[in-house]
């Protein structure tokens, strides 16, 4: 909402600088979003006289000027428009000068002809659509005047953000009542004048209300013998500081009135309304209405419309009808101020897709006693400005008078919430500053009336004591410490190990991504992950196409950070993600959101250092971060070989670990990179942490240090290729016996030293005992039944 | 007295050539030639049996002072051997200072991450504790129990990302501070940081962000007491001098409602192009918890009183660490990244 500060001055006394009062106004909850200046965009332009015309001696369409602006000699003026004449007053931008847009008026000459200025027309001030020629100021205009005042141009306009819940913040007198309740001042509020003349409102028409909870109150007038024409400056002015387009005196004052009161009025053509009489009623099946916009609306009958005998004329509190629009040829009008239902003007704003300055205000709660103010308010200066008989009376459907709410307010009780001493009077006084009626008082409470056009004071005491607390001042409140206590029910561990996860992955050279959660069935096919497109939750209103839905893996969010990366020459990629995936759960129940993390590899994976080789990524990079994870949580984990497409074949583990299969690591499939537009080698590990997450924390018991030394021995064993070093390792461990600490393999070989078909493990033992030091013979016993066993399960020769 | 004269010149000789040695082994061969079992000074000493009693004390002493002497030499020259040993060593193993040293990897937590952190550092030290809730969130929880119902106009400015009828995406943190005080009684003290969704994507909205939420009911909490706890929390997140000012705004959750803008981080409180001249940025939205939020939860609003506060995590974290757009925080652009 723009407020206007000249028109402000109307209602209340501001004695303060426009600065101040844009704090004062903020500290008050008026959020000030913008401080106009309106003149601000003009300098060096003055009130100047023509003195003469004279023809361009090579130009038809221009005429030279000599124009008076007060200075020493008349300026020369080459000037291209025709409506005017000697002895005008015009404002006159001089050499120097600077008109809005930032255009600046230098010395030139037209076709030779020099020009020491430019006559200005309405367009080029800023103030308007007039482009007919230059704007023709009244006679009395004084010479030499700076144009901006001359013009009402020393205006500040304040662009306020109403909150929802004051409705009543949206009008002048509105924001004026709140003003003077901080200044401890009086509201003015407009004298109504006008006479009465001819047949009854009531002849002329009727108004019937078929639905009374949709429209609370109903006020009309009738008004005749007026003319339609342009509206006075005066009021063009107000529209214009306001951001609106004058359109005609009739419209234009509807639209003077709601910005003065916040109460939306509505003028019909009178003659245009079959039987000349209003029904208010919800629209029927199939009806259709044009609206003042020309667009085709089909209604529905849940929508309030206002209708003649036969049909639908507006819709209700949202915008008018283009039948019975107000024109050039009306002389007669039917005026309407009402109070609609809130939410049934929400709802019909939102079904149409049409929000209007008329609809904003009612959908936050109109005042019905202001109805009655706004529709004489219209009526006399519809009277004064175009002429018209005002029909005696009002027709007014008020079925239900909208009662008068009381609520009481306890004085300690503001103490205790605000945690700051208001005296009782001062509380008390705020209030009625603010128009509440105090009904009732004791010594530690009082019971206030609430003014009509307060609709968000629904909810007793805490609502008075937010207003005391406004005008008292935030900032005189003193800032304490609390005492915080807690609370057993409350206790989420497990986001504290989450926590020490994304420390120990960063420590373990890993940075951090956050991609936005979304995802669509797209990105699965792309990464090979159909089968997941099934569980998807998507979106009713998606941001776009690829973001239909919430993702259920993420898998693709990696990959699409990694293509982001190397398609801008970063190719060293380590990264990792914790974030929630989501699956759907049945009809009633909400989706499942479970916590997992991603890892991505690629390119070299260690930092480079000018003293080694570097090497690149390869699947035991990838196996090793899930090592590191599950061993962070003190998990046992088996990797088995799966076949997957996302991932190339034969370098895909499928992990298992607390009893099940939590995740995947692998090189991703060259045909699933290229879809994402990578080329480089790519190995992902994604893990479930929930399942790791519900894991006991580890509390390692204490073993007894060993009192005697190890035995250390080496075995080297020739097995198949295609024997898995983990079975060997596994045979070896089972096989050692208790005197077996560990085993370690050290080294795998395959080449040309070796028999083609097979490969060497090399693997390190400790043997340990904690009773005595080993001798030779022992470790030689086990060694024995060590390479047995391997001879007999793998078909191993020891080298 | 012809024995002391050969042990004289022994010594003489000795001691030459130990000073003369050029290399450690050698050194160890002139110990042995003198001292060793078999050695000259050995060998003479042997021969003072030979000699009358009366002259024995005195060839004695002579000999062992000779014999010190050279082992002294020996010990000198050694010392000065080893001492060029170790020299030499240095000067072959000397490394270029300058050349970067061996390290691991540098990981990098997102800022995002890093800025949670912090905040809920402060306030677990506060004595809150953090609580969280899901993001596909059911209607109830993110409006309706928060006194938003259908059709209030405060549901206009959230721009809501709807799943099916009644169940959308979180559009802030607030549905947390219902679900913990639906099972937990008063005292409540908590924190839910979180993802939150909304219909907007432009250079300082993303439809995805994050906000940390803040609750505290108990017997006696006040609108003072916010502001307590809410100055802290700025005076240690971004700094002691940062100006702080309440300003009443209105949200359906709460009440009395209040803005908190901080001077702004840029321009310390002068004036600039990203704070609009004010000298002020908002920082967050908080209040005293609404009576019909108590209702709700089945708390009793003439017995306990509640302080609600709510901030966008990427919101201070541009603000702290003049991030232009929104848009690097989620881009996982490792230039971005890696400055953090
Ligand atoms: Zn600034």
């Amino acid at each position: 909402m723009r407020v206007s500060l000249n028109w402000l001055k109307e209602y209340v006394d501001i004695d303060v600088p426009a600065e101040e009062l844009a704090c004062r106004m903020t500290m008050l909850g008026l959020e000030i979003e913008a401080v106009e200046r309106t003149g601000d965009a003009i300098r060096e332009v003055y009130i100047g006289k023509i003195l003469s015309i004279d023809p361009h001696p090579d130009a038809d369409k221009i005429v030279v000027c000599k124009t008076d602006v007060g200075g020493e000699a008349p300026l020369q003026i080459c000037c291209g428009a025709r409506n005017m004449k000697v002895g005008d007053k015009v404002p006159t931008a001089v050499v120097g000068a600077v008109l809005p847009g930032g255009f600046e008026i230098s010395r030139r000459k037209m076709r030779g002809v020099e020009s020491q200025g430019m006559m200005c027309s309405a367009k080029e001030l800023g103030l308007g659509e007039d482009i007919d020629g230059l704007m023709i100021l009244p006679e009395d205009t004084p010479v030499g005047a700076d144009a901006r005042q001359v013009l009402g141009l020393d205006d500040v306009i304040f662009e306020i953000e109403v909150t929802p819940n004051r409705g009543d913040w949206a009008s002048m007198i509105g924001v004026a009542r709140e003003l003077a309740a901080l200044f401890r001042k009086q509201v003015r509020i407009p004298k109504v004048e006008f006479v009465e003349s001819g047949p009854a409102a009531s002849q002329l028409s009727s108004v019937t209300v078929e639905d009374a909870e949709l429209c609370p109150r109903y006020l009309g007038r009738v008004l005749t013998s007026l003319r339609v024409g342009p509206s006075p400056k005066w009021l063009t002015q107000r529209l214009l500081a306001a951001g609106q387009r004058p359109i005609n005196n009739i419209v234009d004052i509807t639209n003077y009135v709601l910005l003065e009161t916040g109460h939306p009025l509505h003028a019909f053509d009178y003659d245009k309304l079959i039987e000349n009489r209003i029904v208010v009623r919800r629209a029927t099946e199939d009806e259709v209405i044009r609206t003042l916009d020309g667009q085709e609306r089909p209604l529905r009958p849940e929508m309030l419309v206002i209708a003649d005998a036969r049909v639908a004329q507006c819709v209700a509190g949202v915008m008018g009808g283009a039948t019975s629009e107000v024109g050039e040829t009306t002389t007669r009008v039917f005026l309407e101020s009402a109070y609609f239902n809130p939410v049934s003007i929400r709802r019909t704003s939102r079904a149409l897709g049409l929000i209007t300055e008329s609809s904003q205000r009612f959908q936050r709660g109109a005042d019905p006693e202001m109805a009655r103010f706004a529709i004489d308010r219209a009526a006399a200066l519809m009277q004064d400005i175009a002429g018209a008989v005002v029909a005696p009376g009002v027709l007014d459907a008020y079925p239900q008078p909208l009662e008068q709410k009381e609520v009481k307010l306890r004085y300690s009780r503001t103490h205790a919430l605000l945690g700051a001493e208001v005296s009782p009077d001062d509380q008390r006084n705020i209030l009625e500053r603010l128009g509440f009626v105090c009904a009732a008082r004791d010594a530690d409470s009082c019971t206030l009336r609430v003014p009509t056009w307060r609709h968000d004071v629904t909810h007793g005491e805490a609502d008075l004591i937010e207003e005391i607390a406004r005008l008292h001042g935030y900032e005189k409140v003193p800032t304490t410490l609390p005492r915080v206590r807690q609370n057993e029910q409350v206790f989420a561990p497990q986001e504290g190990r989450v926590r020490q996860l994304r420390h120990f992955l960063v420590g373990q050279g890993l940075s951090e991504l956050y991609n936005w959660t979304f995802s669509c069935p797209q990105d699965l096919a792309r990464a090979r992950l159909d089968g997941a497109g099934a569980e998807m939750v998507l979106l009713e209103n998606p941001l776009s196409e690829k973001h239909a839905g919430m993702r259920t893996t993420l898998v693709p969010g990696l990959l699409q950070a990694a293509a982001y990366n190397v398609n801008r020459g970063l190719s060293d990629i380590a990264v990792f993600e914790i974030g929630p995936v989501y699956r759907l759960a049945g009809v009633e129940a909400l989706p499942t959101q479970e916590l997992r993390l991603g890892v991505l590899l690629s390119g070299v994976p260690e930092a480079p250092h000018w003293g080694q080789q570097t090497r690149s990524a390869d699947f035991y990079d990838i196996k090793g971060y899930a090592e590191a994870v599950l061993d962070f949580f003190g998990a046992e984990v088996a990797f088995d070989p799966v076949a997957r497409d996302t991932f190339q074949a034969g370098q895909c583990a499928c992990i298992r670990a607390v009893g099940k299969e939590i995740g995947t690591a692998g090189k991703i499939a060259k045909t699933v990179a290229k879809d994402f537009d990578v080329e480089a080698d790519l190995f992902v590990l994604e893990l479930d942490l929930e399942s790791l997450l519900s894991l006991p924390v580890l509390r390692p018991q204490f073993q007894p240090v060993p009192a005697f030394p190890p035995s250390l021995r080496d075995l080297a064993v020739l097995v198949d290729r295609v024997t898995p070093a983990g079975a060997l390792l596994a045979a070896v461990e089972n096989a050692g016996g208790k005197l077996l600490h560990q085993a370690e393999i050290f080294d795998v070989y395959a080449g040309e030293r070796i028999p083609s078909g097979k490969k060497s493990v090399a693997i390190n033992l400790i043997f340990q005992s904690p009773e005595r030091t080993l001798t030779d013979k022992d470790t030689e016993k086990s060694l024995q039944k060590i390479m047995k066993q391997l001879e007999t399960q793998f078909g191993a020769q020891r080298r | 007295m012809q024995l002391q004269i050969e042990l004289e010149i022994l010594r003489a000789s000795a001691v030459a050539s130990i000073e003369q040695a050029s290399d450690l082994k050698l050194l160890e061969e002139l110990r042995v030639q003198f001292l060793g079992r078999k050695g000259q000074v050995t060998e003479i000493l042997r021969g003072l049996t030979q000699l009358p009693a009366e002259e024995r004390p005195s060839v004695g002493q002579t000999a062992n002072v000779v014999k010190t002497a050279i082992a002294e030499a020996l010990e000198l020259r050694k010392a000065t051997l080893e001492a060029a040993v170790d020299h030499a060593q240095a000067e072959r193993e000397q490394v270029d200072l300058s050349l970067p040293g061996r390290r691991r990897r540098k990981g990098h937590m997102h800022v995002i991450s890093q800025v949670t952190e912090e905040v809920l550092q402060i306030m677990f030290e506060l004595g809150f504790q953090i609580a969280t809730g899901p993001d596909i969130e059911t209607e109830y929880y993110n409006f309706d129990s928060l006194n938003t119902p259908a059709d209030h106009p405060a549901r206009d400015s959230h721009d809501t990302f709807f799943v099916k009828p009644g169940v959308v995406l979180r559009t802030h943190t607030s549905p947390v501070q219902m679900r913990v005080m639906e099972r937990a009684k008063p005292p409540v003290a908590i924190v839910a940081p979180g993802r939150v969704y909304r219909v907007d994507l432009d250079a300082s909205h993303s439809p995805m962000f994050n906000q940390i939420e803040g609750l505290l009911v108990d017997e006696g909490v006040s609108f003072a007491d916010l502001k307590g706890t809410i100055m802290l929390f700025v005076h240690r997140f971004f700094s002691k001098e940062t100006q702080i000012r309440f300003r009443p705004h209105f949200f359906p959750f709460t009440e009395p409602s209040a803005e908190v803008d901080i001077s702004c981080t840029i321009c310390k409180g002068q004036g600039c192009r990203v704070c609009k001249g004010s000298g002020w940025s908002e920082l967050l939205g908080c209040g005293m918890v609404h009576p019909e939020v108590f209702r709700y939860a089945g708390y009793d609003y003439e017995k306990y009183t509640g302080f609600a506060f709510g901030f966008g995590i990427d919101r201070i974290a541009m603000q702290r660490h003049a991030i232009s757009s929104i848009s690097y925080l989620f881009e996982n652009d490792l230039r971005f990244l890696e400055q953090f």
